[in-house]
């Protein structure tokens, strides 16, 4: 059979960029990351051969998806694998820029953990925000965890050492700890992270941030990945309603995935992150 | 000679020259980009766009104001178009309450409020109607008293419009009295109505939106949701000391036609300043001051 065949051009493409730029910049993808997304598309596609009949914004929206789907997928691993198969007791250290979800998250990970039978300790190493100890210490409370405290204005290493001890001594699985939030332009501030690292040898660091957040999401994670590095990403408050899209931001900066979602604030509302999730998202 | 030199004075960029016509777009695209950068809406961006070319080919150019100088003040003009710059708070008897979406900063920005009112000499007092969030009450009972400043709450209350009526009972003798409130956003329909309660039965003078500078497209459908609730008076734009440049929160205010009063500029309860738009917009598109270029007029 005799098919017919055009050669994609750029400026046939042009029409179907820019509105695909806009859904993109609305879903809260980050001004530089949509740039760097459309010039990827445009090497990939001008020049290709296409069907006639084959309508060109769907081939786009598919390379599209595509190149999104690599972006978030890239370093992917399970959590839930990763836990079982670490050496106990695991450190995980939650990090980030203040008031994205961080002691809130750690309640909702506790919560998963104890339910899936394993054992809690969490640390509270936000010593310096007013109510930050008292906060984490109503969690563990509600969820039956003990919490390792020192007082306000303590060493954060210092408390999350202990935390670690503690478990080591009473068989405990995991430890989830806590960490003041701080601005990545701070830097003494990132510097005493890098030093919680070196002290406490954390099995994993995620870094929590907001869906609510626009560009600044790429600024933070690029400095806290670079600073202090990260091995994954939680997105909270997807319930208010965002597209996500900082999602792809985040990713995209530090080439780690996003492991969790929280959608709302009672412990349950904890749910895996998949890509295609996210996809249909912003595209459906 | 004299007669060249006045009609320099007063000069159009001419939409039939070419080269001038050229810069306009040129220089609207920079500036769509800074806009959608520093996390303007995007629908807002359009309008803005638009409002600049028209303007910038069809108004008098100030004898000492380039092209790209007279572009900036009109894209200043347009930024600030209906929400003013800035809100006046006088300093006598009022009701401030704060309220906004999770975690973006209003125990804290309570504290600061109080502080900032107490430094001029008034009595300055704090309640907690965040029955929500674990160890609220500690928080903000915590700063008040760092702070030595005036505070109400009933840890074993759940029913935040009770505090709150109590609240203003107790410190009647108190000039400013600041209401910090439980996170809530536009969906979570059970707390949109607390607020509408706690707004109802408190009746502030100033009604504060506290928005995260690094708040993306979601800010104006969230602001307009709760000024559709309870009719906002002002916007506070919190953690202004990172790399966020504030554009969802201007947008916020854009959208409901309201004023930004306050910015919050670090964690310490002092890090709290009166908004000066010329300095937010400078920072927002990054291209220089623009409180010199304003005054050059
Ligand atoms: N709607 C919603 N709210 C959330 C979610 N996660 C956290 N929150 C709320 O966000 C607010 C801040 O959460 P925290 O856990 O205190 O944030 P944090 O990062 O520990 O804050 P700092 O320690 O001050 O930096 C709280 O009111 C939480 O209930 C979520 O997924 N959805
Ligand atoms: N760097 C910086 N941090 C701030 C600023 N304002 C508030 N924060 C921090 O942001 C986080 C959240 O602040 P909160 O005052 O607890 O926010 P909230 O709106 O009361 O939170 P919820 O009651 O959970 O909704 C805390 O870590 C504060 O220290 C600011 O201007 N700059
Ligand atoms: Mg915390
Ligand atoms: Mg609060």
């Amino acid at each position: 059979v005799f098919e017919r065949e055009v050669i994609i051009d750029e400026g046939k493409l042009e029409g179907i960029l820019s509105e695909l730029e806009m859904i993109l910049l609305e879903s809260d993808v980050a001004f530089d990351v949509v740039d760097e997304i459309t010039q990827k598309l445009k090497d990939s596609l001008v020049g290709r051969r296409k069907k006639i009949g084959q309508k060109l914004s769907d081939i786009v929206i598919d390379e599209l998806k595509s190149i999104l789907k690599d972006i978030l997928d890239r370093n992917r691993f399970d959590f839930d694998e990763f836990v079982r198969n670490v050496d106990k007791p695991a450190n995980i250290l939650f990090v980030g820029v203040n008031g994205t979800g961080k002691t809130t998250t750690i309640a909702k990970i506790a919560k998963r953990l104890t339910s899936q039978g394993y054992s809690v300790v969490v640390a509270a190493g936000d010593t310096f925000r007013a109510g930050a100890i008292e906060q984490l210490e109503e969690h563990a409370k509600n969820l039956g965890v003990k919490i390792i405290k020192h007082k306000t204005g303590a060493d954060p290493a210092a408390v999350i050492f202990d935390a670690i001890k503690h478990a080591e001594a009473k068989g405990i699985d995991i430890v989830l700890s806590d960490t003041a939030g701080r601005m990545h332009t701070k830097k003494n501030l990132i510097d005493q992270l890098g030093k919680i690292k070196r002290v406490t040898k954390p099995a994993l660091t995620i870094f929590v941030d907001e869906s609510l957040a626009g560009n600044d999401a790429i600024e933070r994670a690029r400095m806290f990945n670079d600073a202090v590095g990260i091995d994954g990403s939680i997105l909270t408050k997807l319930d208010a309603d965002p597209k996500g899209g900082t999602a792809i931001s985040i990713s995209y900066i530090t080439g780690k995935p996003v492991l969790f979602v929280g959608t709302g604030q009672s412990y349950d509302d904890l749910e895996k992150f998949s890509s295609e999730w996210l996809i249909g998202r912003i595209f459906d | 000679m004299a007669l060249e030199a006045l009609k320099d004075v007063v000069r159009k960029i001419k939409s039939s020259s070419s080269i001038d016509k050229y810069l306009v777009e040129e220089i609207v695209r920079d500036i769509q980009r800074a806009l959608l950068r520093a996390d303007v809406n995007v629908r807002h961006v359009k309008q803005i766009s638009d409002a600049i070319k028209k303007r910038a080919l069809s108004e008098d150019v100030l004898p000492t104001f380039n092209v790209r100088e007279h572009i900036i003040k009109i894209v200043y003009e347009e930024l600030m178009r209906g929400i003013g710059e800035g809100l006046d708070i006088p300093l006598k008897k009022a009701k401030i309450m704060l309220v906004g979406l999770q975690g973006s900063g209003k125990t804290t920005t309570t504290a600061k409020m109080a502080k900032y009112f107490k430094d001029k000499g008034l009595k300055a007092g704090v309640i907690t109607a965040d029955t929500w969030r674990p160890a609220a009450y500690d928080q903000l009972k915590q700063l008040a008293e760092a702070y030595d400043i005036g505070f109400y709450g009933d840890k074993n209350e759940k029913d935040a419009v009770k505090i709150v009526r109590d609240g203003l009972e107790k410190m009647k003798d108190y000039d400013i009295i600041i209401i910090d409130t439980a996170g809530r956003h536009a969906l979570e329909e059970g707390l949109i109505n607390e607020m509408i309660e706690i707004s109802r039965v408190a009746n502030p003078d100033y009604k504060l939106l506290v928005l995260d500078a690094a708040i993306g497209q979601l800010a104006s459908t969230q602001a307009k949701r709760f000024h559709d609730a309870i009719g906002i008076d002002g916007i506070v734009i919190t953690k202004f000391d990172g790399t966020a440049k504030g554009g969802g929160a201007l947008s916020a205010a854009r959208e409901i036609g309201i004023p930004i009063a306050f910015l919050g500029t670090g964690e310490k309860v002092e890090d709290f300043e009166k908004f000066d738009p010329a300095g937010f917009v400078s920072r927002l598109l990054g291209m220089g001051d623009i409180k010199a270029l304003l005054e050059k007029v």
